[in-house]
């Protein structure tokens, strides 16, 4: 039996402000193996970029967060870390591709610098030259062509989509265990997300990576994910293998979801409730056979 | 005959010089009126966004004219000109002043435009939020305590405060899942009613423009490589890339991947 890359149990989060105490997630429960790829989905404020953030060790250092629960990285309880093992992991052995690339890349800094950072964090005494030539190794591989002029520009002379395929090959460079992907076809257009997404897929199977996946875009989920979690306010509502899910989604709020996807055939925008008591209905687990 | 509200005229731009050029946008025109939500669609840096940028004067034209109910417009606007046009863009995060609570962003594009009466404008404030589907006290909040589909909402929220004419929503959506998208959607398409707002409306989204957009321009590196009505473009796609982007959607029904297997046969055909 293999240790799961990634082990989340029972977590809980709240955030103290001004006005008291705000529950965001009440006990959430997952688990990635490793060369799986997971997809966590659902409602925006759900909570799954604070998830993202908690297992990056990001949210730790927020003074108004407070944290329950745990979180089993290759088996190690993140908890136990101290800030420095915590930031030794991150752009490493686990590293992120976030919502909105133009605040995670450094205005002020060429990409050429910034990847440079990124591969001294694996390789300390690597050089400038060695550092741009891998660089540019691997934009090709995101299908950037003219890797000598991005490398060379600030992110505000890019455009979104060449943006985040910056920082997908910021955060596949040091070959991580685990990539978090929150909404890494954001800024993508379809043909380059249908790319990107084949480079991820090929980057599991190399190297056996595990990659949480989210995301609002429930085709690419479909076509991308083994595995589907589907959150709702702070709470995980149903969970099993894509198919099983799609084919027979079985919460309220999980159908509401399907039921609102925009179609490519047309037939307007559907007129479904974003709210009902049903949504609060307890978990569904598909098997993992997938069988409905 | 009314003129078109929105004419855009062999419009061009070039960033940098000499071998570095980079021509973002070549000689682009089209027509938008009143009423209308005209969607732009095409590849990652195919000029999308600096064509949006020239149509909001965050920078002028290489060349080529822009005209707003047939006057052409300066390259420096005028603040008028500025309030007729107004953008909901792609990342909400950076567009919202971090160290400003929403309430004070939108209170700040009330001032700025003089919308309202002064003891009115908190009134207003709540008013906007609720519109947009959030609750008014979100008004104390830092944009950095809301979700990203929250932070959307109030982006869209500041562009009605000024009460534009002309709306450039560049990737609205894209970070709202689908159920809040579903509503932001038809808000938007109320709002474009009740308000006669009209809608320039850039997305790599097929099936949200499928939806929505009243006409659709497709772009490639640079050009405008198709434009029709949305129904006629999708019964029967002229252009090759427009083809292309059709069937690289990821969908979710069998319908939906039948129509985009028959648009991919086709394709076969043209290309290679
Ligand atoms: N620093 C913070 N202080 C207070 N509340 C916060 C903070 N960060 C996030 N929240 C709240 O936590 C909830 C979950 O936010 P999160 O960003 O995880 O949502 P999400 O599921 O990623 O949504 P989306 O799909 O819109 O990106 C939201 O209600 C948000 O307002
Ligand atoms: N300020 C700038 N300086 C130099 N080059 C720029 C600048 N802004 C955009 N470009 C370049 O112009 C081209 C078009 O960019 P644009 O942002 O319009 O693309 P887009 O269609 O909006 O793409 P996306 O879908 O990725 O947002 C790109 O090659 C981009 O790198
Ligand atoms: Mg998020
Ligand atoms: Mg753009």
């Amino acid at each position: 039996m293999s240790t799961p890359t990634l082990d989340i149990r029972n977590l809980t989060l709240g955030f103290k402000g001004y006005t008291g105490f705000t529950e965001v997630l009440h006990g959430i429960s997952l688990s990635v193996e490793p060369g799986e790829r997971v997809a966590l989905v659902g409602e925006s404020g759900s909570g799954k970029s604070v998830t993202a953030r908690i297992v990056l060790g990001l949210l730790q250092e927020l003074r108004t967060a407070r944290i329950g629960g745990s979180v089993l990285f290759e088996g190690r309880e993140l908890d136990g870390l101290n800030k420095r093992e915590r930031h030794a992991l991150r752009g490493k052995a686990m590293s992120m591709i976030f919502q909105d690339p133009t605040s995670s890349l450094n205005p002020v800094f060429r990409i050429s610098d910034q990847f440079h950072d990124v591969l001294r964090r694996a390789d300390p005494r690597i050089t400038r030259d060695a550092a741009l030539e891998r660089a540019a190794a691997i934009l090709a591989e995101v299908s950037v062509r003219d890797a000598e002029r991005v490398l060379n520009a600030f992110p505000f002379q890019l455009s979104g989509g060449l943006n985040q395929r910056v920082m997908i090959a910021m955060a596949l460079a040091n070959e991580p265990a685990l990539l978090i992907a929150d909404e890494p076809g954001t800024a993508l257009d379809v043909t380059v997300q249908a790319q990107t997404l084949q480079l991820m897929r090929k980057l599991v199977e190399e190297h056996h990576t595990a990659v949480l996946f989210i995301s609002h875009n429930l085709g690419v989920v479909r076509e991308f994910a083994d595995r589907v979690y589907v959150i709702y306010k702070g709470r995980i509502v149903e969970q099993g293998p894509t198919r099983a899910v799609f084919e027979g989604p079985r919460h309220p709020y999980t159908r509401a979801l399907m039921a609102a996807v925009p179609r490519l055939t047309g037939g307007g925008i559907p007129d479904i409730d974003e709210d009902s008591p049903d949504f609060g209905a307890p978990l569904e687990t598909h098997d993992a056979e997938g069988r409905a | 005959m009314t003129a078109p509200i929105l004419e855009l005229d062999a419009v061009s731009k070039t960033f940098g010089t000499g071998a570095d050029a980079v021509h973002a946008a070549q000689s682009i025109s089209f027509a938008v009126n009143r009423g209308e939500c005209l969607a732009i669609v095409g590849e990652s840096g195919s000029g999308k966004s600096t064509v949006a940028n020239m149509i909001l004067g965050i920078y002028p034209p290489s060349s080529g004219e822009i005209r707003l109910n047939g006057t052409a417009l300066p390259a420096s606007r005028k603040l008028e000109h500025r309030r007729a046009i107004q953008l909901v863009q792609q990342n909400p995060l950076s567009s919202l002043n971090p160290k400003r609570s929403i309430g004070a962003s939108l209170r700040l594009a009330l001032d700025v435009h003089d919308i309202g009466a002064s003891a009115e404008r908190a009134n207003l404030v709540g008013a906007l939020l609720e519109e947009v589907g959030l609750p008014a006290d979100f008004a104390r909040r830092s944009p950095t305590a809301l979700s990203g589909g929250q932070r959307q909402r109030v982006a869209i929220a500041r562009a009605l405060a000024c009460q534009s004419e002309i709306v450039v929503l560049d990737e609205p959506t894209s970070a709202l899942d689908v159920l809040v998208q579903a509503r932001v959607l038809k808000l938007l398409n109320q709002l474009r009613e009740t308000r006669d707002l009209t809608f320039v409306f850039i997305t790599h989204d097929l099936s949200v423009v499928r939806n929505i957009a009243t006409r659709i321009a497709v772009f490639e590196k640079g050009r405008m490589v198709e434009l029709g009505d949305t129904e006629t473009l999708f019964a029967n796609p002229a252009h090759p890339y427009t083809r292309r982007l059709i069937s690289a959607v990821p969908v979710v029904t069998l319908e939906e991947a039948a129509l985009r297997s028959s648009l991919a046969a086709g394709l076969e055909e043209t290309t290679e």
